[in-house]
């Protein structure tokens, strides 16, 4: 038993290692005061790097495009995902399996063979450099999986709860508003959720349509500001961190629930 | 899906219990009593479903259709320079383009190279470091799976661009951790060695991003899987005399070849359009014409030359590869009847 569990707490550790390596280092480098910290116990502490991508390095503002268009995104594609997750998971009507096969096919369609499309249609419509125009295009790729998402909430309600709305003499959309939208509530949160960190991370779209650098979103920003300040690397480790707390902190918070409202959506007629 | 947090997170089945206890994992046959309260027929107004579905269908349609039909057509057109950008379209050139992209030395001696064996070794490896990670995981006490699982997860949040500047700091070259100790070691010269450069050396970079990036989805998923295992199997092996390498092919592969297809597909379709992951390295955005792949390459045709209709012939051939991929993976979900 014992060589088991000696084995068994080298494989942890060997794993564990890999798996957190890469955010530890860059949280080291960015923390350390030493010029480029190229060494793995750091000499101190310090908040240097971070004023120094947010002030020289303009990352306040490329933060702030960021946050502006992962929430644009949350909301719109939560929103219309809503709408479309009711009629699948409520309404039996012809087609409705094509419709659902629709989604899951849109969901395999590769991104990066649309971008030359999209940036000629964005092109033609005025909507290149600005942030509404990503809102747009980040709402499309969010919804089919935020559609699928919720599909799984929404057949969780009882249909008996919605019944005894009607009983009542409650309208279709009195139903909705007061009984159906409390009790999805969660997950939306989830599908904002989703869609936020979409938006958040997403690089081609954002770095093919923006133009102008006061228009970057953090991610586009990481790398202009990678290409002026090369070897800065506490600098550009601390604008990495910048980007990826966020998403971590809402990673872990709602992933459980993302994946049971998957589960749900895949098993639920 | 859109990429790989998109992806990561968005991906299906993850799964690391909550209110997947109450759902079967491994398939639907034993007849979920949810089934049973449907008694009372559901909605029939197809006026108001349709109108529910008008937004979303309008979003996908124009956003995602509209540009998939577009892509096709530019991909019989002459779309060169600024002029024809200016006016939208170009004039109708048949199988140009694709004889000039499937007639090209680079398609075949760099691009479909770097990208199909690059993908095969990720998918490999993905599914291999996630498998060994899940098995890891089912062995370990709930609190101490609880903790590596979070720990999973974390690295999993790294989104893609920032990951990919980690790596390229951990390997660059001189004053990166790796040249360091290669240096330290006396593996290269003091100065240091370029890997970057290297078209093998900058794809093994590659490879160790996206499977640190994607074995989490796998691990999960395995994982989950895993635990639906009944334990009287196992101990019926066991009884039977069976090892741990014999138990795991001859009772939990085959109980689980579902989701080893589940995830290896999905991997198959991220890894063959790995672009974020590329683009970033050093010398990736084209200026390294060694180093292109699939996606790097319709983008730079593209981007780089102005050349938008050779580009998407390029993007074409890639979507076409994975709608091919795609349609394996629909058949496999209802063949398990997972999709209702």
């Amino acid at each position: 038993m014992r060589p088991a569990r000696v084995a068994r707490a080298v494989a942890v550790v060997v794993l564990l290692t890999f798996t957190l390596f890469p955010a530890v280092w860059m949280l080291v480098t960015a923390f350390n005061p030493a010029a480029n910290g190229g060494q793995l116990a750091p000499s101190g502490l310090t908040l240097e790097n971070f004023r120094f991508v947010l002030d020289e390095g303009r990352f306040d503002t490329f933060l702030t495009n960021s946050l502006a268009v992962a929430v644009g995104t949350g909301g719109g594609s939560a929103a219309i995902a809503l709408l479309a997750a009711v009629a699948v998971a409520r309404f039996r009507f012809r087609f409705r399996t094509s419709v659902l096969v629709m989604l899951l096919v849109v969901q395999m369609v590769p991104l990066e063979a649309l971008v030359i499309p999209l940036f000629i249609q964005a092109r033609g419509l005025q909507l290149l450099n600005s942030l509404i125009g990503l809102v747009v295009v980040y709402v499309a790729f969010s919804l089919p999986f935020a559609v699928w998402m919720l599909r799984g909430f929404v057949a969780a309600v009882p249909m008996e709860i919605e019944e005894a709305a009607y009983v009542d003499g409650a309208s279709w959309s009195r139903m909705f508003f007061t009984i159906l939208l409390p009790l999805v509530a969660p997950g939306l949160v989830a599908t904002s959720i989703f869609a936020f960190i979409v938006a958040w991370n997403e690089f081609i779209f954002a770095y093919t349509f923006m133009s102008d650098d006061a228009k970057y979103t953090a991610a586009v920003g990481l790398r202009y500001f990678f290409g002026l300040y090369t070897t800065n690397w506490g600098a550009v480790m601390a604008g990495s961190t910048l980007i990826t707390i966020p998403v971590m902190v809402f990673f872990v918070l709602v992933q459980r629930r993302l994946t049971a409202g998957m589960v749900a959506g895949a098993v639920r007629g | 899906m859109t990429e790989p947090v998109a992806a990561s997170i968005g991906t299906p089945p993850a799964t690391t219990g909550g209110v997947l206890d109450r759902v079967e994992v491994g398939g639907t046959r034993g007849g979920p009593p949810t089934r049973r309260r449907r008694a009372r027929p559901p909605q029939r107004n197809p006026l108001r479903a349709w109108l529910l579905l008008a937004p979303a269908l309008l979003v996908l349609g124009g956003l995602l259709l509209l540009p998939l039909v577009r892509v096709t057509t530019m991909s019989f057109e002459d779309m060169s320079g600024l002029r024809a950008l200016a006016r939208g379209e170009g004039d109708f050139v048949g199988l140009d383009n694709y004889r000039e992209v499937l007639g090209s030395r680079q398609l075949w001696l760099t691009v479909l190279p770097n990208t199909v064996v690059v993908a095969i070794l990720c998918v490999v490896l993905t599914v291999v470091v996630g498998t060994l990670a899940a098995l890891l995981l089912e062995s370990l006490r709930p609190r101490t799976r609880a903790l590596v699982t979070m720990a999973i997860l974390t690295a999993w949040a790294v989104p893609a661009v920032t990951g990919t500047y980690i790596w390229i700091w951990i390997f660059n070259p001189g004053d990166g951790l790796v040249s360091e100790a290669a240096q330290a070691l006396g593996l290269v010269d003091p100065g240091g060695e370029n890997w970057f450069t290297n078209r093998y050396a900058f794809f093994a970079i590659v490879v160790i991003n996206v499977v640190h990036h994607g074995y989490p989805f796998v691990a999960l998923t395995v994982l989950a899987g895993l635990l639906t295992v009944p334990a009287e199997l196992t101990e019926a092996a066991v009884l039977d005399g069976a090892g741990a390498w014999r138990r795991f092919w001859s009772v939990t592969v085959p109980l689980l070849r579902p989701v080893f297809a589940v995830v290896t597909i999905l991997s198959t379709i991220w890894d063959f359009k790995v672009f974020t992951q590329v683009f970033l390295m050093p010398g990736g955005d084209g200026a390294n014409r060694e180093v292109l792949n699939l996606g790097t390459w319709s983008y730079v045709e593209a981007f780089g030359q102005i050349e938008y209709g050779i580009g998407s012939a390029i993007a074409v051939v890639l979507t076409i590869t994975l709608l091919l991929i795609t349609s394996v993976y629909l058949r496999t979900l209802f063949r398990e009847g997972e999709l209702t």
